[in-house]
C-alpha cells in the first residue's frame, strides 16, 4: 500500500513538475485576457483660404452651418475635424475588442482630443443566434448607407462627403440603441437590418425640450425616437463586386440654436431621411483597384421654426417644410501597396423650404470638389495630401465664399492588427 | 410529372445530407474535398491566384461564411486581415472560433521562424511564425490527418468513407513525395532569393537556403537602398535564382535579374496560382521541375 502511494506521489511530481515555482510566478496572472488593443492618431496640417474666424460662421444656406472651424456651445468648445489653419491633432483613437463570453463579442472605440474623451461606439454584439442574424446594443455607428457605418480614419478623403456632414453633421448617425440584421440563406449577398435608436443627431434628429420645461419652446419626447432600416444586396461579376443598399431613417426632430449669437432660433417637427449607395470595385490583381462609390441622400424636415430673440423669446413661429437632397460620388484608383489616388464631386441637388406655404427663394450651385493622393509606408502608417475647393458655402451677409483647402493628413495606427470590412 | 415531382423532393434532402464547408483558401479546399469525397461540399473564399495575405473582402464571402456548416482556416494570422469581419458579420454560429465546427491548420503544424521579439519595426511580421507551412508535401499529409479526425468529429456515421480516402491519398501522396525528392535531390544546398520568404518550409524541405528577399521586411515593398543591396549580395553569394510569387509584380526582380544574371523563377503558392496547377499534386509536380 505504501509503495503505491509513494509511487503514486512519484508520478503526480513528474507529471507537474517537481520544482517549485519561482515566487515572481506565483501571481493571479490575467495578461492573457488582455482584449485587443490599438491606437489611432489622425493629425493634420491645415491651409484654408479663409480665416478660422471666418470659417466658424460660414453656413449652407438653408441646410446646416457650423460645418467648419470651431465654435462654443454654453461651456463646451466644440471642433470639427481639420478645424483650425496650421496643424490640427483630430483624436487619438483607442479601440479595444475582445470576446465577452460564448455569446457575446464586446467593442470599444474612444476618441481623445484637446477637448476631451468622447465615447465614439461601445457595443456588444452577438452570432449566437444563428440563422444569419447579428444583435448589436449599445452606442454605435448605424449601418444606414455605405459611409454611415466607418470610422473617419477609414475614409478616403479627410472630411466628410457635404451631403453627410450638412444633413447629420461629422459623426453621422452615431447613436445608442439596439440594431438586428440578417443575412439571407442566399448564394450571393443580401442583408436587411433594423435599428431603434435614442434620436440625439444635433443636425437632424433630436427629442429634447427646447427652452425651459415650466414653459418650453417645444415640448420634447421621450426616446427612443429615431428607427432605421435598410437593405444591401452584393453581386459578383468576375473580378468586379458590385454593393447596393436602400436606407431609411425616421424620427423627432429637434434643432436647438437658441443659443447662437446671431439670429437664434429653434426647429421642432419630424424628419425623415433616405439613402441610396452604390459601390463597384473591380480589382485588377491583389493589390491594384478600382473603386466607385456613390451615396445619394434626401431628407424631408416638416415641423415649426421659433425665431427666438436674444432672450430665448418666441418672435416668430411659422410652418416649415424642407426638402432637400444630394449626392456624392468619388472614384479611387488604388496604384499599390503605397499609392492611392482620387477624386470626388459633392452636390445639393434640391434645397427647396417652403416657410408657411410659401417658397423661400435659396441659391443653387451648391457643389464641391475635391482631389486626394496617399503614401503608406506600410500597413500602419498613411500620409495624404487632399485639395477641396468648395463652392457650398455663404456668409453672413449672403455672399457666396469660394473656400479653397489643403490638407495634409498623417493617419499612424500601432497595436492589433486592424482588418478591413468592404 | 411524377419524376419531376420525386426530383423536386428529393434534390433539398441531398443537399442536407452534404456538409458545405467554408475554407480560406483553394488549397485547404482541395484537401477537405479529398478526404470529404461525395459526402461534402467545399466552398473556397480566397482566389488562388491572390495574394493570401490581402484578400478583398467582398460582400459575398459573408454570404458563402453565412450558409456553412463548418470552417476550416490556414490560421497563424495568415487570414487575419480579412476573415474576422466576414465571421463577425455572417452571424453563423458554426463558424465562430472556439467551436467543435471551426479549425485552424496552423495548430497543427510547428511552425518555424517564429520571432523571438515581436515589433513591427520589423515589419508586418506573423508572430506564431511563417504561415506558410502548406508548401512542404509532409504537412499536407500531417494537414490531410487534421481534416480527417475534423470531419469525423462533426460527421461521426461516416467515418469510414473519410478513413478510406485518407489511407487512398495518403498512400498515392507518399508515392509522390518520394519522386519530389528523387527530382529534387540535386538542388539540395542551392542558394535563392525570394521576393518574400513564402517558401521557407518548401525550402526546408529540400535543404535549399534563402539567403535574401526583395521586400526589405515583411510587407515593406521594395526599396532602392534595399534593391542595390541584394544586387551587391548576389554577386557576392551567388544563388542560382529569384523565386518569385505569382501576386507582387516582377518589376524589381527583372531589374536585379537584368543587373545580375541570374533567373526569376515564378513559383506558384497555391492550386489556381497559374494556369493548369488545378491539384495540389500538381502544384507540387511543378514546383519541384521549376528549378531548372
Amino acid at each position: 500500500m505504501k509503495k503505491i502511494l509513494l509511487s503514486s506521489t512519484l508520478c503526480a511530481a513528474l507529471v507537474y513538475g517537481a520544482e517549485v515555482l519561482p515566487v515572481e510566478k506565483r501571481t493571479f496572472d490575467q495578461s492573457k485576457f488582455i482584449p485587443d488593443i490599438s491606437l489611432i492618431l489622425d493629425a493634420s496640417y491645415v491651409d484654408r483660404s479663409v480665416k478660422d474666424d471666418e470659417a466658424g460662421h460660414l453656413e449652407l444656406p438653408g441646410v446646416a452651418h457650423g460645418l467648419l472651424g470651431s465654435h462654443s456651445h454654453g461651456d463646451s468648445n466644440h471642433a470639427t475635424y481639420n478645424a483650425n489653419n496650421g496643424f490640427n491633432l483630430n483624436y487619438a483613437e483607442l479601440v479595444l475588442s475582445s470576446s465577452v463570453d460564448p455569446f457575446f463579442t464586446m467593442d470599444g472605440v474612444f476618441h481623445f482630443s484637446e477637448n476631451g474623451v468622447e465615447i465614439e461606439e461601445l457595443f456588444f454584439t452577438s452570432n449566437a443566434l444563428g440563422y444569419g442574424t447579428r444583435i448589436k446594443g449599445g452606442k454605435f455607428n448605424s449601418n444606414f448607407g455605405y459611409l454611415n457605418e466607418q470610422h473617419h480614419h477609414t475614409w478616403d478623403f479627410a472630411d466628410m462627403p457635404l451631403v453627410y456632414e450638412a444633413f447629420l453633421g461629422m459623426h453621422g448617425i452615431n447613436e445608442n440603441g439596439a440594431q438586428i440584421q440578417w443575412t439571407a440563406p442566399t448564394p450571393f449577398y443580401l442583408m436587411a437590418g433594423f435599428e431603434v435608436l435614442q434620436g440625439e443627431n444635433e443636425q437632424m434628429f433630436g427629442n429634447e425640450t427646447i427652452g425651459d420645461v415650466e414653459n418650453p419652446i417645444a415640448e420634447g419626447k421621450d426616446g427612443p425616437t429615431l428607427y432605421v432600416g435598410y437593405v444591401k444586396a452584393s453581386y459578383d461579376i468576375g473580378n468586379t463586386t458590385l454593393l447596393g443598399g436602400l436606407s431609411y431613417a425616421q424620427g423627432e426632430s429637434r434643432i436647438n440654436h437658441s443659443a447662437d449669437e446671431e439670429n437664434p432660433h429653434a426647429f421642432s417637427g419630424d424628419a425623415k431621411l433616405y439613402g441610396a449607395d452604390f459601390v463597384v470595385l473591380h480589382a485588377l490583381d491583389s493589390y491594384k483597384s478600382l473603386k466607385l462609390q456613390t451615396e445619394y441622400l434626401a431628407r424631408e424636415l416638416d415641423g415649426t421654426q421659433y425665431a427666438l430673440d436674444s432672450d430665448a423669446n418666441v418672435i416668430g413661429s411659422p410652418a416649415i417644410l424642407k426638402k432637400q437632397d444630394g449626392l456624392y460620388s468619388q472614384l479611387i484608383y488604388t496604384h499599390d501597396k503605397n499609392w492611392r489616388m482620387g477624386v470626388r464631386y459633392d452636390t445639393i441637388l434640391r434645397n427647396d423650404i417652403k416657410t408657411n406655404g410659401a417658397t423661400v427663394e435659396q441659391p443653387s450651385n451648391l457643389d464641391k470638389y475635391t482631389a486626394m493622393i496617399e503614401y503608406h509606408t506600410s500597413e500602419f502608417a498613411r500620409f495624404r495630401v487632399q485639395y477641396s475647393r468648395d463652392n457650398s458655402m455663404f456668409n453672413e451677409n449672403g455672399q457666396r465664399e469660394k473656400i479653397d483647402t489643403i490638407i495634409f493628413q498623417a493617419n499612424i495606427s500601432i497595436g492589433a492588427h486592424a482588418a478591413h470590412s468592404f | 410529372m411524377k419524376k419531376l415531382l420525386t426530383l423536386l423532393i428529393l434534390l433539398p434532402l441531398t443537399l442536407l445530407a452534404h456538409l458545405n464547408i467554408a475554407v480560406s483558401y483553394p488549397y485547404i479546399g482541395a484537401l477537405t474535398k479529398t478526404v470529404g469525397g461525395e459526402h461534402i461540399t467545399t466552398t473556397v473564399l480566397a482566389k488562388g491566384n491572390w495574394d493570401p495575405h490581402f484578400i478583398i473582402p467582398r460582400p459575398s464571402l459573408i454570404a458563402k461564411v453565412r450558409n456553412a456548416d463548418a470552417l476550416i482556416m490556414n490560421g497563424a494570422q495568415l487570414e487575419i486581415g480579412w476573415l474576422p469581419p466576414l465571421i463577425n458579420r455572417a452571424g453563423n454560429p458554426k463558424t465562430s472560433p472556439n467551436t467543435p465546427t471551426f479549425l485552424n491548420l496552423s495548430h497543427h503544424i510547428e511552425l518555424i521562424n517564429k520571432p523571438s521579439e515581436v515589433d513591427r519595426k520589423d515589419g508586418d511580421i506573423h508572430p506564431d511564425g511563417n504561415p506558410h507551412f502548406h508548401l512542404n508535401p509532409e504537412n499536407i499529409l500531417i494537414l490531410a490527418n487534421v481534416i480527417k479526425e475534423f470531419l469525423i468529429s462533426i460527421d461521426t456515421p461516416d467515418r469510414a468513407i473519410y478513413e478510406k480516402n485518407y489511407a487512398d491519398f495518403s498512400k498515392i501522396w507518399k508515392e509522390k513525395m518520394v519522386l519530389w525528392s528523387q527530382k529534387m535531390s540535386d538542388k539540395k544546398g542551392l542558394k535563392v532569393i525570394q521576393f518574400h520568404d513564402n517558401l521557407a518550409y518548401f525550402n526546408k524541405a529540400y535543404g535549399l537556403s534563402n539567403i535574401g528577399t526583395i521586400e526589405p521586411l515583411p510587407g515593406i515593398p521594395p526599396s532602392s537602398r534595399h534593391t542595390i543591396k541584394t544586387i551587391e549580395l548576389i554577386q557576392k553569394e551567388q544563388p542560382c535564382c529569384i523565386l518569385h510569387d505569382v501576386y507582387h509584380s516582377t518589376k524589381t526582380a527583372d531589374f536585379i535579374s537584368q543587373k545580375t544574371g541570374i533567373k526569376v523563377v515564378l513559383m506558384p503558392h497555391d492550386i489556381e496560382s497559374l494556369e493548369n496547377i488545378d491539384n495540389l499534386a500538381s502544384l507540387f509536380d511543378y514546383l519541384t521541375s521549376a528549378i531548372k
